[in-house]
């Protein structure tokens, strides 16, 4: 059985009067513990996407199943880790606060045990953020605070990761050295993520698999499994088989605008 | 330097300037040095000074303007008299603008969750607001008597529009990334309240806060004016139909003092309050 299927799902956003097609009859399948990306140019749907299987909005038609039950199910139960565009830490909370947030709501769908304290703890440390726990978010940089939302996720004991376009605000060099510790971390967590992004490069050296998408209307043009070996460091990025993979789907994408 | 050195500098300061009308740049010195309190203290002093001596010299009548030595000494002469009635307005000032502060955030709550709601009671409140409220005064003495009570309602009615917008504002405006994490782990609303739209509101309540507290004290004045036997407001009323201007300005004094005293708490709970916040840092860090 897949871990998260998505069956023919359709959705239109009516804005006075206007009808923009999101999606259109998106049909994917993603296995437990992959590490799933989602890419295409703005206005493809992608975040639309990853919003519609979190449960934050519902498909027109169509049907998504997370662990066999509905998205909203799956929410009550706990079952994503949200990573937003930015950070979304609470000022008013220090860094460990903000990693304890997901265990104080919904408190029937888990608490937070000693040994998750202990470990949110030590996944700050491994990012570098060892010497920050009981700071406030407005003392950390962009680079920090978004390291924090992404380790949250893993330490909130949710199974599925979704990430909509967790980079996109931070220059080249701090984007780089965050995807390299994201690799790693889940190289030790293995939990299932889906990953929204517009950058090619990091989406080949992310992922098990590359869904890319065109816009007007939002649909899948080609999934593209990548073969590439891990654990998988920066070296790989040098590697032939990795810029195949990049070519390979930069050409996908520009097919679509030249039509 | 100690604040003893400080303060000996800083008469030393102004007997300078009241004595010689020269000494300026030495006085600008001594309230540099005394950091942040010495130009605002620089400032009092010359304002009273100056107020002092030109009563003085021009041998104003004191029914027109008393110097302030005059109305200190109507003080202190009676200082327990004054400490009697203030307790009267500062307790109807407070008990109103708590009144009022409670039923704003039931309001605020209740309208920043439903749009609905918000359209039909917000015009009510605005219609509220834009009446002069101290008019209706004589009014709810009719009703309620000579006692605390309606000084109160006055009060509690004047905090309540400014209370209400800002909180209504503080829980909508909130981060929409915090707002989404928050329903991606299927917070429920109480949650999402009592974790983020409460804590965000705050900034806009303590700003609030600040400007309803010297409010609900003007509030209780005038409605102790429309009639009362006790209160602050009230010995300016009897002490002006009496041609005792020293006492009527120590009442004054009095009045003015409890805004300065409601603000500075206010002001202290606010720092602890917002010590996340980017408006309660302070500048020389």
């Amino acid at each position: 059985m897949t871990y998260i299927s998505v069956n023919r799902v359709s959705k239109k956003f009516r804005r006075r009067g206007q009808v923009t097609e999101a999606l259109r009859d998106i049909a994917i399948h993603l296995e437990e513990g992959t590490f799933v990306s989602l890419i295409g140019p703005s206005g493809c749907g992608k975040s639309t996407l990853l919003r519609i299987i979190g449960g934050l909005e519902t498909a027109d038609e169509g049907e998504v199943l997370v662990e066999g039950v509905a998205p909203l199910e799956a929410q009550s139960h706990k079952r994503f880790g949200f990573v937003p565009q930015a950070p979304a830490l609470f000022p008013w909370r220090t860094i460990l606060e903000n990693m304890r947030l997901p265990f104080e709501v919904n408190r029937k769908g888990g608490r937070q045990t000693p040994e998750q304290t202990e470990e949110a703890k030590e996944l700050l440390h491994s990012v570098g953020l060892g010497d920050f726990l009981n700071a406030y978010p407005k003392e950390l940089s962009g680079g920090m605070q978004q390291r924090v939302g992404i380790v949250r996720a893993f330490a909130s004991g949710a199974p599925i990761l979704l990430m909509d376009e967790p980079f996109s605000a931070l220059d080249e060099i701090t984007r780089e050295r965050i995807r390299y510790q994201l690799m790693e971390i889940w190289d030790s967590h293995k939990k299932t993520v889906v990953f929204v992004t517009h950058s090619i490069r990091e989406a080949v050296f992310l992922s098990d698999k590359v869904v890319v998408m065109s816009s007007r209307p939002g649909r899948v043009t080609e999934i593209v499994d990548i073969d590439l070996p891990r654990p998988r460091r920066h070296e790989l990025e040098e590697t032939e088989e990795y810029l195949r993979y990049v070519h390979h789907i930069k050409g996908l994408l520009r097919e679509r605008w030249e039509h | 330097m100690t604040t003893q050195q400080n303060a000996i500098d800083n008469v030393a300061a102004s007997s300078r300037i009241r004595e010689t009308g020269i000494g300026w740049h030495k006085a600008l010195g001594a309230a540099r040095r005394l950091g942040g309190y010495g130009y605002p203290a620089l400032a009092f002093v010359l304002l009273f000074g100056g107020w002092e001596l030109a009563v003085r010299i021009f041998r104003i009548n004191p029914l027109t303007l008393p110097a302030p030595s005059g109305i200190l000494n109507a003080l202190f002469s009676d200082f327990s008299f004054y400490l009697d009635h203030a307790g009267v307005t500062l307790y109807e000032a407070i008990v109103g603008f708590v009144i009022g502060s409670a039923l704003a955030l039931i309001g605020g709550v209740l309208m920043a969750h439903s749009p609905a709601l918000e359209r039909m009671l917000l015009p009510i409140a605005v219609l509220a607001n834009v009446t002069p409220i101290v008019a209706i005064a004589p009014l709810l003495i009719i009703w309620f008597g000579f006692g605390s009570f309606p000084k109160m309602l006055i009060a509690a009615i004047i905090t309540f529009f400014p209370m209400l917008v800002n909180s209504i504002t503080g829980f909508r405006s909130i981060d929409q990334n915090n707002y989404e994490y928050l329903r991606s782990l299927h917070a429920s609303k109480a949650e999402i309240f009592f974790k983020l739209r409460l804590p965000n509101s705050l900034p806009y309540l303590f700003s609030a806060s600040k400007t309803c507290i010297t409010l609900s004290v003007i509030g209780a004045v005038v409605a102790e004016w429309s009639g009362a036997d006790k209160g602050l407001g009230n010995l300016v009323m009897v002490f002006s139909n009496y041609m005792q201007i020293e006492k009527m300005f120590a009442a004054i004094a009095m009045l003015a003092a409890m805004g300065i005293v409601l603000t500075a708490v206010i002001r202290i709970v606010e720092q602890r309050a917002l010590y996340w916040h980017s408006s309660t840092q302070t500048r020389e860090g």
